[in-house]
């Protein structure tokens, strides 16, 4: 009987099932992410200093409220903003191996960010942390992920093969790293300065004014690819069945490229580039959630990107040390085992 | 009869399909197509690799801009479609395989509401019945839940029809909608697109190789030779001799008793046969592909062959050889040759 309901309303409660699971790991990681770091502290103190309560050890709400929240809320929005960044990749450029880093987008976001602190390099110097100045490296970052996700919707147009289009991905990248490298060469001394400590960005290096500028625009990315969540559907069959159901193929591949060019654009200007979670995290999402529908996959793929930076920088920490690794070498060593599990398992059977 | 420009759902005059190229040089692939459809008809398209089916069908269904002449859907011009009036109109199957994992049945057949849900493709209770009956009518239910990577070609096929059908369009456009299926879902598969013209008075329009189910099932025939291009009931074209253009081989010659291509054969030798059913039918088949000619008693001949299944006699310069079966006989005879 309950099979006959579930087969009359069409719904995937198992996806919704999945979902919950997620939406309740989520938090409970974020707190386990306080509580790690180079400085031990305890639940109890954690708590009472998020509720400010009279007795809160001031240095503790300073490290909590300064370092570990901002840290910890960076995890989440780069998590997410990656995830969506690469599911929405895939979908449209229908490979299963597309992701804003493996793709060259990330390095476009650092191309704009480099030119714009090596050009303008004696005015920011000192002020790299403002407002303005945070708006801006996030202006010229979506600038240089927008123009590359441009470059490789010009050659997907022409290119159909995946591993081709990966290669040249890569190629590109490369090519933007000597670029990067070249600037940093002719730039002098103060500019090289600014440019080495952004280099250096991590979630931690995130402060509470850049996360002014990065939670909203991580929060308009994901609107619009929510927004596009029927657009992403339809694009699963190419786009011959997407124009042949009446949908509007350059509005929905704007859409795309705008939410795709602020997630990866924001997340890259900020903590520097962090591979492999775009790639990894969606499929995560299609295999957990049973489903290819991207009103699921979205809050999936947001949920589970989330979660997996939150596991990265907590193991980045290395607990009980107080030694800190960089966090993109962590999820590297996290996703590069599951690209490798696409690459195998799409030599015999699907393609998403 | 003359028919009424009216009842023509599909009309295309003197029609040209190509590629635009820059400053107004047209690459034209296929040029002076005047042929049209009515509605409720199945129609095949057929002719050689290359000779233009698809380019035909992709201009018709809107993905690319004609080259000349008149193309109009339900009396109106394609180009005057606006993208969203032509998904209510007509629905398209590509004969691509679509690989996409985690995508089940029902979630397929849904996106053929995507020109009647809201933004963001919410279903309501009549896209959900519209949805099963689309299931329904391509004889996939119970599989809502089974993903479509997990189906066999032919079923995913019949996925990929069930989703035009819940796009509820009055024209149905697929693109060699059989090629990559064996032969009983090839059959199967047109089977179906007839009873959905017969029952659901849907216009479907059709690319295929395979004549033997066009010419079974079609109402009517596209048929692109290498000048022009003809339309008939299969036939009319098989009787008024069209059907012999379709290829250009100097070894294919079309069969009008057969109503299929047979290889042109050399005959080596004259035989006289004997007897009568199945048997000699079959036997006549065999004796053909050897390069044998059957000749009147009346002609000389040095092979006589006697049908009395399941036993067959061959008498050659006045030994009599008996068989069981035409692989032995025709063993026999190939031997004689050498």
């Amino acid at each position: 009987m309950e099979e006959n309901i579930l087969k009359f309303s069409g719904q995937n409660t198992h996806g919704y099932r999945v979902l919950l699971v997620f939406a309740l790991l989520v938090p409970l990681f974020f707190l386990l992410d306080l509580l790690v770091g180079s400085y031990y502290i305890s639940f109890p103190e954690i708590l009472k200093a998020i509720f400010r309560t009279e007795n809160a050890n001031d240095q503790v709400v300073l490290i909590i409220n300064q370092f570990r929240i901002p840290k910890a809320i960076t995890a989440i929005l780069s998590g997410a903003a990656l995830s969506v960044a690469g599911l929405q990749m895939q979908t449209v450029f229908r490979n299963p191996l597309a992701g804003p880093y493996i793709l060259g987008v990330s390095s476009g976001a650092s191309l704009g960010v480099a030119l714009l602190v090596l050009g303008t390099g004696g005015l920011l110097g000192g002020s790299i942390v403002s407002v303005a100045s945070s708006w801006g490296i996030v202006a010229a970052a979506w600038l240089g992920s927008g123009l590359i996700l441009l470059l490789i919707i010009i050659i997907s147009a022409r290119i159909k093969d995946i591993m081709t289009i990966l290669i040249l991905g890569i190629l590109i990248s490369s090519a933007i790293s000597s670029v990067v490298n070249i600037l940093q060469y002719f730039s002098n001394e103060s500019m090289l300065k600014s440019f080495v400590v952004w280099t250096m960005g991590s979630l931690g290096s995130v402060t509470n004014v850049q996360l002014a500028v990065l939670f909203p625009s991580v929060l308009v990315g994901i609107l619009i690819a929510i927004l596009s969540s029927k657009f992403l559907d339809a694009f699963l069959l190419g786009e011959n069945y997407a124009r042949s159901m009446g949908m509007n193929i350059l509005f929905a591949r704007m859409m795309v490229f705008l939410s795709t060019a602020i997630l990866a654009g924001s997340v890259t200007a900020f903590c520097g580039p962090i591979g492999f979670i775009g790639i990894a995290v969606p499929h995560i999402a299609r295999m957990a959630l049973q489903t290819a529908k991207h009103g699921l996959l979205l809050p999936g793929s947001i949920l589970i990107g989330a979660l997996m930076m939150l596991v990265s920088d907590i193991i980045s920490q290395l607990p009980g040390s107080e030694t800190t690794l960089p966090v993109n070498s962590v999820t590297a060593l996290l996703g590069i085992p599951i690209v490798i599990w696409i690459i195998i398992r799409n030599k015999n059977t699907a393609r998403l | 009869m003359k028919t009424d420009n009216q009842d023509k759902i599909i009309a295309l005059t003197d029609g040209s399909v190509g590629y635009k190229g820059k400053s107004n040089t047209h690459k034209v692939i296929k040029s002076a197509i005047s042929v049209y459809a009515l509605k409720g008809e199945l129609v095949a398209v057929i002719g050689e690799n290359g000779i233009g089916k698809s380019t035909l069908l992709r201009t018709i269904a809107g993905f690319q801009p004609s080259v000349g002449g008149d193309f109009l859907i339900c009396g109106k011009p394609i180009s005057a479609y606006r993208e969203k009036e032509l998904a209510l109109l007509m629905s398209f199957v590509s004969t691509e395989i679509i690989r996409v994992s985690n995508l089940s049945v029902f979630d397929l057949v849904s996106l053929g509401r995507f020109p009647y849900t809201n933004w963001f493709g919410k279903l309501l209770d009549e896209d959900r019945f519209l949805i099963e009956e689309a299931i329904l009518a391509v004889g996939l239910q119970g599989y809502e839940y089974r993903m479509v990577n997990q189906l066999s070609d032919g079923e995913r096929q019949k996925v990929m029809i069930a989703r035009s059908l819940a796009q509820n369009t009055e024209i149905i456009v697929l693109d060699e909608p059989t090629a990559f299926l064996d032969l009983s879902n090839k059959y199967e598969i047109v089977h179906i697109l007839h009873q959905l013209a017969r029952e659901k008075e849907k216009t479907i329009l059709f690319s295929t190789h395979d004549l033997t189910t066009a010419i079974a099932e079609a109402d009517r025939l596209w048929l692109m030779l290498g000048d022009s291009v003809v339309q008939g009931a299969p036939e009319d074209l098989i009787l008024n001799g069209n059907f012999d253009a379709i290829f250009h081989s100097k070894h294919l010659y079309f069969d009008r008793g057969k109503g299929d291509f047979r290889i042109r054969k050399l005959t080596k030798r004259d035989a006289h046969v004997m007897g009568e059913g199945i048997a000699l039918d079959w036997t006549l088949r065999a004796l053909s592909r050897n390069g044998f000619k059957v000749v009147p008693s009346t002609d000389p001949a040095d092979i006589t062959i006697s049908v009395n299944y399941p036993e067959w006699s061959v008498r050659h310069l006045s030994v009599e050889t008996k068989f069981n079966s035409l692989l032995s006989l025709c063993r026999y005879l190939n031997a004689l040759e050498r």
